[in-house]
């Protein structure tokens, strides 16, 4: 991704003349330094405490950096009862099969919105946005009730199928191909192809970055989500990561803290990777849809 | 229709198949369901119903409990707003400035950090960075020679405690919306201003916010409907304790739905909390076609 080659840029503004340092902005940047090291001393603290011998952990004063590399507490997280590595797969496995699901719901809606004239086209672009006014957790009760008949509670579909109703992904989509010229499609549909061709051949490969900050968004989401599968799963072979912490975390009579901690940095280091990968698709999207929502 | 029009019409439909079924199976209908529900006694174990009328509303709103959640929920609400889009656009308008721009990228990566990993992975750090006896945050304030404070154990103090995490956790999103926002005010109205002989104060108050008004608008929403559903963090850092003095209406819904297995009374809880969000929405939207632009 574009990460990579933007390095000398930064290098050669950060010495540039405009753009170097004002005398006059020095104190709000030291200011600024000093709350962006608080924002993150609870994650070096975080993983140095992870690093500490289980029974050291708890030691004063803190440690924000690791005095030194023990891998104790992992193999404690990795060798306890709780099936860690089955819980990691979970999470990984929904994230990744809602990542994909909402990303073909959404370009598929969102082609069809921006490009086809059809009846009832407004109301059921107002039926997409609802999910911008009702957040899933309080649509739980229904969930609940409708998993437990349907015998479906406590699998992986549980945590997949009501993430794939995606909001966001459709006014994404849609909004993304209002802004893009559509004489390519007029120009495919005149030569004798038809809709799905011209879906799948012209309009899906421009869809490439909205469709990659959704996906990075939905991922996040959804390795994130804690309080549908505190409800939906119950067995510790379907737990994903936020909830086997829970599990974890209560069963504490056995586990250090040193080893929640440990668990706590395996649990998050996904996020830091797509992050780092992602930040300034993440970012720009984060304003854009902040500003039309 | 000529044939054109319906072939276009099919098509569109077969495109939003996908979508809608998503959207009609995991969000409409289990919004009906949530309305269903409430007039309804559910039994717990066969999912037997039975029609009660207004029973279950007048057993939730006569419950004292009901109305302490609430009571808590609005006080998270009010504390959370004022420091994240406080302190969101304090931080905004200091990075709203010529900064070099490597400075720029870390401040921004630190800022936005904990916006994407999960309160329920952040919790555990905070909740011992909180303790009374061991926790970092206590250990500086007696090695500064003031008595340590029951971050989470004192009535008084246990909100605050949850409310100083939402803002570490949630202000970087808040930061960038407002950046964005202050970044699109015309410089030229700025300078008219200052050479009219306004100070920076006046200027902010009378030129930037009535500028960034829609936007802060947004936040204040985006933040209060956030906050009405605040969970995760309270469960896992004080379990609602100490009492009830943190406990939120999510928690009392999921007390009633998935502890004492009243999934009726559960589903009142949510359809009021729907309720809400709906007059925050619609307030929101008034608002801003009355007062801005």
């Amino acid at each position: 991704m574009a990460a990579a080659p933007r390095r000398p840029e930064y290098w050669n503004r950060l010495f540039s003349a405009t753009q170097a340092l004002h005398w006059r902005n020095l104190p709000v940047c030291i200011a600024l330094t000093a709350g962006a090291v608080v924002m993150l001393l609870p994650f070096l603290w975080m993983f140095s405490a992870s690093m500490r011998p289980t029974g050291e952990a708890y030691q004063l004063p803190p440690n924000f950096l690791p005095d030194r590399i023990s891998a104790d507490a992992y193999l404690k997280v990795l060798n306890s009862p709780i099936p860690f590595l089955r819980m990691y797969a979970n999470s990984l496995l929904v994230a990744a099969v809602t990542t994909a699901g909402v990303a073909l719901t959404s370009a598929t809606a969102g082609f069809a919105f921006a490009r086809l004239k059809f009846r009832g086209k407004s109301t059921l672009f107002a039926l997409c946005l609802v999910g911008f006014m009702v957040p899933p957790s309080l649509l739980l009760v229904p969930l609940f009730f409708g998993f437990a008949a349907t015998g479906i509670l406590d699998s992986i579909w549980a945590l997949i199928l009501p993430g794939l109703a995606s909001s966001l992904g459709v006014f994404m989509m849609r909004q993304f191909m209002l802004n893009q010229p559509r004489e390519l499609e007029e120009a495919a549909l005149i030569d004798g192809a038809n809709y799905l061709q011209v879906f799948l051949k012209v309009s899906l490969p421009q869809m490439g970055p909205p469709i990659a900050a959704l996906s990075i968004i939905t991922f996040t989401q959804s390795w994130n989500n804690f309080v549908l599968p505190l409800v939906l799963t119950r067995k510790a072979e379907t737990m994903t990561l936020p909830v086997g912490l829970l599990s974890l975390a209560d069963a504490y009579g056995d586990f250090s803290l040193a080893a929640l901690m440990a668990a706590v940095t395996m649990a998050v280091t996904p996020l830091f990777i797509v992050f780092l990968i992602g930040q300034r698709f993440i970012i720009e999207s984060v304003t854009h849809s902040g500003l039309k929502g | 229709m000529t044939r054109a029009a319906w072939r276009e019409q099919i098509a569109a439909m077969a495109f939003l198949t996908p979508a809608l079924i998503c959207f009609l199976a995991f969000l409409v209908a289990p919004l009906i369901a949530t309305a269903v529900f409430c007039l309804m006694e559910i039994d717990r174990f066969t999912f037997g119903m039975t029609y009660v009328g207004l029973d279950n509303f007048r057993y939730v709103f006569e419950d004292a409990r009901f109305w302490k959640t609430f009571l808590n929920t609005f006080q998270f609400i009010a504390m959370a707003v004022v420091g994240n889009v406080g302190l969101g656009l304090l931080l905004a308008g200091l990075l709203d400035r010529a900064l070099p721009s490597a400075l720029r990228y870390f401040l921004r990566l630190a800022y936005f950090l904990p916006v994407l990993i999960a309160t329920a992975f952040v919790s555990y750090i905070w909740k011992f960075l909180f303790d009374f006896d061991l926790g970092a945050i206590n250990y500086y304030i007696r090695l500064l020679g003031l008595p340590p404070v029951g971050w989470l154990t004192d009535t008084r103090i246990a909100m605050a405690s949850v409310v100083i995490m939402d803002v570490w956790k949630h202000v970087g999103f808040f930061m960038l919306i407002l950046l964005a926002a202050l970044q699109d005010v015309p410089r030229e109205l700025r300078e008219a201003a200052q050479v009219d002989g306004a100070g920076p104060v006046r200027i902010f108050v009378s030129v930037t916010i009535p500028c960034i008004a829609p936007a802060l608008l947004f936040c204040v929403a985006y933040a209060t409907i956030g906050g009405l559903q605040v969970y995760d963090s309270m469960r896992i850092l004080t379990n609602g304790g100490p009492g009830d003095a943190t406990r939120s209406v999510v928690m009392y819904m999921f007390s009633e739905a998935f502890g004492a297995g009243e999934l009726a009374l559960g589903a009142v809880s949510a359809f009021t909390l729907l309720i809400v969000i709906a007059v925050i929405v619609a307030a929101q939207m008034w608002i801003s076609r009355r007062w801005i632009r």
